[in-house]
């Protein structure tokens, strides 16, 4: 198989757009071709995510109007569906494509768009990611799904509602120094605390919003990447599922899916978790990034809520968590998340983040999870 | 019932009669026919032994909330039905079931505590409910 580099990113403003996704994600591919320097001529296949098009804009067949939107009309394109984590699994099936020797040039990326929608409708369509006749007509929600996680870990573990709070007040404090974030302002633990109840324990400060935005990336050949000017190169890139039903997981307070990922991707990158210099992650809810801490091995199961209180994961702290401001606070444009999450390892990596840079890193780390659980991918990104 | 209903699930369990029968008030459960393992219907395979070969047998219905919450911000067709608690309940026999919790003080949910199944309608439609022992 052949070494894999990212050499161009591009991430629209997160928040409410007055465009179609197509659009979107049109912005971004651009951006991101520019950003490479790379005709988009070149590109020799799209690999697209898009979760509620169906829904939200009554489009299906996203790929293909996706491409033609950019102006790469006739290039093969696949629309990937895994919930949240679509932008993601398109990704690797991306690098699957270049490594494998098949094309050299492929772009990637994704775009959502779901503030055209009331809030009451946008929960319900993403409900369609649980079980529709196990689930769905009980009125479980995706806070919902992350309740009976927090339950489950606070249960365990002694995890508080004041240590998922802090994961919000770190991820919004990171998000003020992102100028693509969806929000740009501090917040108090305070603020989450009272802040009023969506899914029993969760709080509106412990969910991320709805969002509409694109992200894409230019993935290359290592061939290509020798002549770009600071490629990034893919030292991994795992995927790992899980039961469907909430009920069929053995242990609620854990995520397997994202610990199988990591053991893969940890392993196809020949490192451990205590390698990576900085991580964005699945932050839907503050559980989730507490979990996620724990399923990637940066702390030990139990400890993931006392990291983000004592500021581990802060900017500046042992091993900093959603420098971007994660989904909380950048915004979760679900389509696009998986892609605009690798662009801020990039930018990252190439040390191009501006006053939220991470000093020095070297070797980044990318985690999303789709739907209750069930899908998970892991990419781990390198200097050299 | 018609061969043609039950399709190819040896066990007879489908979805759809799986909640015919928890309409009634009894919840069926499947075990495989190859190493005994308990699932909730639908399977065709296995997942512990890779066996196609399931019976039907009764489930309890009694168990215990191994976790729970209170949807108070629901989905479109839902928010009618607001606040609600929603319970993945540890059954007797081993397996789990997602379901409302009814007839029990939004207060007094806690891990760990007895429910027993009931049959309830969502937007009618067969659902699983646990209420109080």
């Amino acid at each position: 198989m052949r070494r894999v580099a990212v050499i161009g990113v591009g991430v629209t403003q997160f928040g409410r757009h007055e465009r179609t996704s197509a659009e979107l994600f049109a912005e971004a591919a651009a951006d991101a071709l520019a950003d490479a320097e790379m005709p988009a001529a070149r590109v020799q296949a799209l690999y697209y995510g898009n979760v509620v098009g169906g829904e939200t804009e009554k489009q299906l067949h996203t790929g293909p109007q996706a491409a033609s939107v950019l102006g790469i009309p006739t290039v093969p394109t696949t629309r990937f569906e895994t919930a949240c984590a679509s932008s993601h699994a398109a990704f690797r099936h991306a690098v699957m494509e270049v490594a494998s020797g098949t094309s050299d040039v492929v772009l990637v990326g994704g775009a959502e768009r779901v503030l055209n929608v009331p809030t009451a409708d946008s929960t319900e369509y993403f409900a369609y990611a649980s079980d529709a006749s196990w689930e769905q007509t009980l009125g479980l929600t995706f806070p919902g799904v992350f309740a009976l996680v927090a339950r489950a870990h606070m249960h365990k573990y002694g995890t508080t509602e004041e240590q998922m709070a802090a994961v919000a007040v770190k991820n919004h404090k990171h998000g003020v120094l992102n100028p693509k974030a969806q929000f740009r302002k501090e917040i108090t633990l305070d603020t989450v605390m009272k802040s009023p109840m969506v899914a029993d324990p969760l709080k509106l400060y412990d969910c991320c919003p709805f969002t509409d935005g694109g992200a894409a990336l230019v993935l290359v050949s290592e061939e290509v990447a020798r002549k770009a000017r600071r490629p990034i190169w893919v030292l991994a890139s795992a995927a790992a599922s899980d039961w469907m039903l909430i009920s069929d997981k053995r242990d609620l307070s854990r995520v397997p899916a994202t610990e199988r990922a990591a053991a893969a991707a940890y392993r196809q990158a020949g490192i451990g978790p205590h390698d990576v210099d900085v991580v964005e992650l699945h932050d839907c809810f503050t559980i989730a990034e507490i979990v996620a801490t724990e399923g990637l091995g940066l702390f030990e199961p139990g400890a993931g809520g006392l990291a983000a209180e004592k500021g581990w994961t802060s900017l500046g702290g042992k091993v900093p968590v959603n420098p971007s401001g994660g989904l909380k606070a950048k915004g979760h444009p679900i389509g696009a998340t998986g892609a605009a999450q690798i662009c801020e390892i990039v930018t990252q990596l190439r040390g191009e983040a501006g006053p939220r840079q991470v000093e020095g890193a070297r070797r980044g780390l990318t985690h999303t999870l789709g739907g209750n659980t069930a899908t998970v991918l892991v990419s781990v990104f390198g200097r050299e | 019932m018609s061969e043609s209903s039950h399709g190819k699930d040896k066990s007879g369990v489908t979805l759809g009669r799986f909640f015919e029968q928890a309409r009634e008030g009894a919840l069926t459960g499947i075990r495989c026919g190859g190493c005994g393992a308990l699932a909730v219907p639908p399977k065709e395979l296995c997942p512990e032994c890779g066996a196609r070969g399931w019976e039907p047998v009764p489930l309890s219905g009694e168990g215990t909330i191994a976790s729970y919450t209170v949807i108070r911000v629901a989905p479109r067709g839902h928010a009618g039905d607001a606040p609600y608690a929603i319970a993945a309940v540890r059954l007797r026999e081993g397996v789990s079931l997602l379901g409302r919790v009814v007839d029990v003080p939004l207060e007094a949910l806690a891990v760990g505590l007895p429910v027993r199944y009931r049959p309830i309608v969502v937007k009618d439609r067969p659902a699983i409910g646990f209420g109080p022992v």
